[in-house]
Order: structure tokens, then sequence, then C-alpha cells
């Protein structure tokens, strides 16, 4: 019997494999990243003549800096993602290649988890470089705290995984749905708009707070963000209650989705 | 045959190929449906989002939000009409790339209008309509301000898809080239999201030249908000111009095109 580590090796190794797979397309990971430079850069010109009209160096506790720095990680993290595993799941389910999938000796779902996060690291660093770089030179550095980034990093490892799960859950409705891009789109739309992904959380108005806190999109990867440049405990605190929530409800539905949906595979040889 | 009668031959054509592809989506009545409401739903999270920030920000740069509805109005319409009548435009890299083109070169028409109205994306036809819901809800529902929209929409789709077929066709001289081409697409997309007043600099530049999101987004609304004859005019040339390198790239590359060996059925 083998020991558990040794289990989990083989994700590891999963991952190292989609990691290198991914390095191997270099034009595509740098032209992925490159579309970073032209969102910040149109950031930085929205948010200079958006605040230059209030009059305002700071809103919501934020200076223009700060918006920019805050918007460069969160679409960093948004776009370490790609491709979607909504779209890699949907694949194997209507090619049918997920019935050989399920047979092999490792957890189906534990098997795409490690496989996004090696391909996510892999985009990430190539994200944040030239990322980072677009920012120092658009709007200067800010100021940031160890503790900030440390637990930022934290709640960044759950977005990706809550991510992960709401990606897969997703991917399986194409075992009920004809058609599922319509999932897609509303997924990355709801990102898009609640997910702090062109308008920072913080400066949504008071009461679109308090309903946006709550919902999955910013616990993905806005509030990683947003620890890391404007760190206060009583937001992490929040977010990572919140965001275990989402991991749990989201979780145990992939699992029972996952479950449900193999019922359907048959497998016909040939 | 005379120049009139062939126009009137690839028009036909165009308008078969929408039928047909419009019918055989159909036939998964469902399917079609939920890319269609799924697209309209997509597009209203937008227009949501500019509500929310305007809400906040009443005013950036002169801009409010009757024109961020009056911009994805415009955007919106002319994306649908583009990816109604010409989406095989999209996919001319990755032809060229899997050697693909062969297909389209047995046929007694032009192969470039051939493969651009070859494709129909569905769910354009959700953009189509939340486009001009926005500009009946949020602008003006008078016959003549409704004919002029569809006609400037139009008219920046007609710029768009030279931009798709520019850009797709750098596939011939550099191999794979389909991932950067739909970078560039996202890029100029990414453009026609913004209030418009507030790009300035650098970024306009390449508004006007690389990515041209100032003749598909700026001026459209610009001329809908105060009809101007010249400015009708630079679209219609700068329309002109790149029709002109859109061909020209096409069938420089097509030159270098090498066949491919697949043998595959065109369904």
């Amino acid at each position: 019997m083998s020991a558990w580590w040794l289990k989990f090796d083989k994700y590891l190794e999963i991952s190292k494999i989609a990691y290198q797979d991914t390095l191997t397309y270099l034009v595509s990971l740098l032209s992925r990243a490159g579309t970073i430079i032209f969102r910040i850069w149109i950031f930085t010109q929205l948010y200079t003549v958006t605040y230059e009209y209030t009059g305002q160096s700071q809103v919501g506790g934020m200076s223009v800096a700060m918006v920019i720095w805050v918007l460069m990680l969160t679409q960093s993290f948004a776009s370490s993602t790609r491709p979607l595993v909504s779209k890699l799941i949907e694949e194997e389910v209507k090619s049918g290649t997920l019935a050989y999938s399920v047979n092999k000796p490792y957890s189906y779902i534990l098997f795409h988890l490690f496989g996004y996060l090696g391909r996510c690291w892999a985009n990430l660093v190539a994200n944040l470089v030239i990322g980072v770089l677009a920012a120092v030179v658009l709007v200067g550095v800010v100021k940031i705290s160890l503790v900030g980034i440390l637990l930022g990093i934290i709640l960044l490892i759950f977005g990706l995984v809550l991510n992960f799960l709401f990606s897969m859950i997703i991917g399986l409705s194409a075992f009920w749905l004809e058609d599922i891009s319509s999932l897609h789109w509303i997924y990355q739309k709801g990102q898009m708009v609640f997910g702090g992904q062109i308008l920072p959380l913080a400066l949504f108005p008071i009461y679109w707070q308090k309903i946006i806190y709550l919902l999955p999109f910013g616990q993905m990867f806005y509030n990683a963000s947003a620890t890391m440049i404007n760190f206060s405990w009583a937001a992490f605190e929040q977010s990572l209650i919140v965001q275990l929530i989402w991991l749990l409800v989201v979780g145990v539905g992939a699992e029972l989705m996952f479950r449900l949906g193999v019922k359907n595979v048959s497998i016909n040889g040939g | 045959m005379s120049q009139l009668m062939v126009v009137k031959k690839h028009l036909n054509l165009a308008w078969e190929m929408i039928k047909l592809n419009i019918a055989s989506a159909m036939e998964y009545r469902a399917s079609f449906l939920i890319q269609v409401l799924g697209m309209i739903v997509n597009d209203v999270g937008l227009i949501f989002l500019w509500l929310i920030f305007f809400q906040k920000f009443p005013v950036v740069g002169g801009w409010d939000f009757t024109d961020s509805a009056l911009l994805f109005a415009v955007t919106t319409t002319s994306f649908g009409f583009f990816m109604i009548f010409g989406g095989g435009a999209m996919t001319i890299a990755r032809m060229i790339h899997q050697g693909q083109l062969d297909y389209f070169l047995t046929f007694p028409t032009n192969t470039l209008w051939h493969v651009v109205v070859s494709r129909t994306e569905i769910p354009a036809i959700g953009d189509f309509i939340f486009g001009l819901a926005i500009y009946l809800i949020f602008i003006d529902y008078s016959l003549g301000s409704i004919l002029l929209f569809l006609g400037v929409a139009i008219l920046s789709a007609l710029i768009f898809i030279n931009f798709i077929i520019i850009t797709q066709s750098i596939g011939f001289f550099v191999g794979n080239f389909e991932a950067a081409a739909e970078q560039l697409f996202h890029a100029l997309l990414g453009f026609t999201l913004y209030p418009q007043s507030v790009f300035h600099g650098w970024l306009k530049v390449i508004m006007l030249t690389i990515i041209p999101a100032f003749f598909i987004a700026t001026l459209p609304v610009s001329l809908l908000n105060n009809f101007d004859w010249n400015v009708l005019l630079v679209m219609f040339l700068f329309w002109l111009v790149t029709l002109w390198l859109a061909i020209w790239i096409f069938y420089r590359g097509m030159r270098d095109y090498e066949s491919g060996n697949l043998i595959n059925v065109q369904m």
C-alpha cells in the first residue's frame, strides 16, 4: 500500500507537465500577457480622467495608482486561467474522451485541478512580469506590505480553486445541455462586471458593494488583488469566510454533478 | 457577364449562405435560442457595468451614460452584422494554417467573398437585436434616426471585416497566426468598451492606425450625436482604403498559399 503523499505525487507531476506544456507555446503565452499592457494603458487613461473630474485624489480609499495596480493584478490572475477549464471539460464530454479518463487510476477532478494550476502558474509568471512593468511605467510604484502580499496569495490560491470548480460545473453541464457557450459568456461577463476586472469593487456605490462582496465573482481574483495593494485585516477576514463558504458549496456541487454525469457515460468499444 | 450581374451573383451567394446557415442552426431550436438569448444576457451585463460606473462618476471627459449606451448600440449592432454576414473572415488564419482554403478554390466565385460569407455566427443575432433595442430604448425611435443608425453601423461593420481580413491574412506570410489574430481582434473589441473621450496620446495614435477603433467606435458615435457629412466621408474613405488593403493582402498571400493534403468533408 502506498503512502498518501505518493498518491499525491502523481498530481504534482500532472501540474509540472501542464506547466511545461504551457511554456512550450511561448508566442501564445506572451501575446496573452501582452494584451494586459493594452488594458492597463486604457485603465490608466480612463481612471486618470475620471479622478480629474471628481476633483479627488482618492475614491473609496484608493488613488489612481492603487486602482491601476489592483486592476493589473486582477487581470493578470484572471488571464492566467486560460484556456478555460470549462471548454476542456466540454470537449471531453462531447467527444467522449471523458469515458477513458474516468477509468484511469486518478481522480478526474483532481487531475484537471492540478493540470489547471500548472497552466495558471506558467501564465501567471508571464502576466505578472509584463503587468508589473507596465504598471510601474504608467503609474509608478505603490506602497504594499509583506503581510498583504502573503495573505493575498492565500486568497489567490483559494480563488483559483473556486474559479476551477465553477468552470468544472459549467463544463459538466454539457452532459445535459446541447450547447453551453452561453454559460461561458455569462460566467465571464459575471467575472468582468462583478469580479472587479474593469471597475474595482471598492468604487461601486455602497449599496451595490453590500451585495457584490457576497457574490462569488469578487472572491476569485479581485479580493486577492485588493488585499495585496490595500490591505486590511477586516476585509481579509470577511473575504476568507465568504470564499470558504463558496468553495464548500461549489465543491460539493461539482462533485455531485460529476457523479451524476458519469452515469450518462457509456463505453461502446471500438 | 456585366459587372452588375457579378455583384448581384455575389450578393445572392451571401444571402443564400446566411439563410442556409441560420436554417441549419434552427434545426436545433433549443440550442439556437440559448445562443441568441445567452448573447443578449451577456450584452446586458456590459451595459449594466457602465450604468453602475456612471452612477458613481456621472460625467467622464464630457462623456455620460447616454454616450456609452450609444457606443454599445453601434458596436454590438455592427459586430452582430459583421458576424452574421461575414463570420467566415474570423477563420481565415486557421484555414491557411490547416490548408483548408482548397475547398473554396474550386468554386467559380470570388474566393475572398466566398470565404467571408461562408459562416454565420448564430449568437451574433443576439448582438444585433441587443444593439437595436438599446438604440430604441436609450437614444431615439424615429424612423429617420433608425435608418441613419443602421447605415452607420453597417459601414462600421464593413471596416471591422476589412480589419479582420487584413490581420487574419498575415497568416499567409508567418505560418500560424491564428492566436495572434484573435488577440488583435480582442484588442480592437477592448477599445470599444470604454468612454472614447478618455483616450489620448499614443493610445489614440494606435486607435487611428494599427487597431482602428477610432473608425469603428469613436466616429460612429460622433456621427450619430452630431451628423456631419465630412465625418461620414472620412469613414467611407477609410473603408475604401482598408478594403483595398484587405483584398491586396489576401490575394498577395494566396500566391504563397500551400495547399493542404487533408481530405475533408465540408458540411
